[in-house]
């Protein structure tokens, strides 16, 4: 059956677009971690600098002393990080400024890695 | 009629890459790859969780490409990918200032295509088993528009793309052809490629201009399904023929 060419760029936009929309079915996150903590409060941060795994896993890991943190949960692909944690010991400025303290780096210098761009508290 | 368009949407994609690379919009345009869906499959099934900066925008364009692929071919290298875009560019801008430049040999184009499967299973293989994106630095996407960012290698890089760019002026379509990882991944879905060229037989004059404009080296006038796994449906074989309906998008 003879097909008009214009049906391949309506099909390449229906299936970009289609792709682009879909996106949200496959929401799985770069990297889980449970904490000891029970949480009754949840913030989202927009981070600057999570662009990874391995800065995500980085990003966690400045959490591991800290009290009342119950979860943390990064997507590398927008710089997101989602904390539940107990309002009575912690509160999103805490974290905050935890992951936002300068690190050491290796040439002895300190540097910021992370930097919040977005806040939602809920 | 579609040529235009088709050049039209191209720029539309590349320039949309760049937007995302200069850092406008939501996304990274790493995400829009869509050979990170390939290489994201084995982090997700066995942890749940995406590799290094893969995202689920990578997925989802994957099995979009996929299921456009089985429909018509490798249209999204064709119409869409910004790297098919430059490559094609290179070998136009190529023919215009040396026409009879030296090319491969057809009998050794049609071994050197089949690098692309070793390739696609080295790159599987280490990206699988360390769990990172370990051939960023040799990703012709990925170094020029991160601007030769993070995990890129300096000359290394700089030297891949000289290559790229070099093979694409000597070679239209090198790194499609021999290289590229996502070609291997859409090969055997390609070869089903419901909408595809047919040739008449009957009216074909064997002018044989199909054949010279094709930038895959495919020869529609030796066909008549041009069922090839490389066809890209850019439809130029089609603009190109001198006779009315010889050339014609079928389904089957």
């Amino acid at each position: 059956m003879r097909i008009p060419k214009i049906i391949l760029p309506i099909l390449v936009l229906i299936f970009v677009a289609g792709g682009y929309f879909l996106q949200s079915t496959f929401f799985f996150p770069t990297t889980e971690t449970v904490f000891g903590a029970v949480g009754d409060s949840e913030v989202e941060f927009t981070v600057d600098g999570v662009r990874c795994r391995g800065t995500a896993s980085f990003f966690e890991s400045l959490f591991q002393k800290t009290p009342g943190i119950e979860s943390i949960t990064t997507y590398a692909a927008n710089g997101r990080a989602i904390f539940k944690y107990n309002s009575a010991e912690i509160t999103p400025d805490r974290i905050k400024s935890i992951f936002e303290k300068e690190i050491r780096m290796r040439d002895g210098s300190f540097r910021r890695v992370f930097k919040e761009i977005d806040r939602t508290e809920r | 009629m579609t040529k235009p368009l088709r050049y039209l949407i191209q720029l539309y994609f590349l320039g949309s890459i760049i937007y995302l690379a200069l850092g406008f919009g939501s996304n990274k345009f790493e995400a829009f790859c869509p050979f990170g869906g390939v290489e994201a499959l084995y982090g997700l099934f066995t942890t749940g969780n995406f590799t290094c900066a893969l995202a689920p925008l990578n997925l989802s364009i994957f099995l979009a490409v996929l299921v456009l692929t089985i429909l018509s071919k490798r249209t999204f290298c064709g119409w869409v990918c910004p790297l098919g875009t430059i490559s094609e560019w290179i070998g136009r801008f190529g023919d215009k200032v040396w026409p009879k430049r030296p090319r491969f040999p057809k009998s050794a184009d049609k071994y050197l295509r089949l690098i692309r499967y070793p390739v696609l299973a080295v790159i599987l293989y280490y990206t699988y088993t360390i769990g990172d994106l370990v051939f960023r630095a040799y990703d012709p996407f990925y170094i020029p528009f991160s601007g030769l960012g993070h995990e890129t290698m300096g000359m290394t890089s700089v030297a891949v793309m000289v290559v790229f760019v070099v093979g694409a002026f000597f070679q239209p379509m090198f790194f499609c052809r021999y290289f590229c990882p996502l070609a291997a991944v859409l090969d055997p879905f390609s070869k089903v490629g419901l909408i595809a060229i047919k040739r008449n037989t009957e009216t074909c004059t064997d002018c044989a201009l199909c054949n010279q404009k094709c930038h895959f080296g495919i020869e529609p006038m030796a066909l008549n399904r041009v069922s090839h796994r490389d066809c890209v449906n850019c439809l130029e074989c089609v603009e190109v023929c001198p006779v009315e309906g010889c050339l014609e998008l079928k389904v089957l």
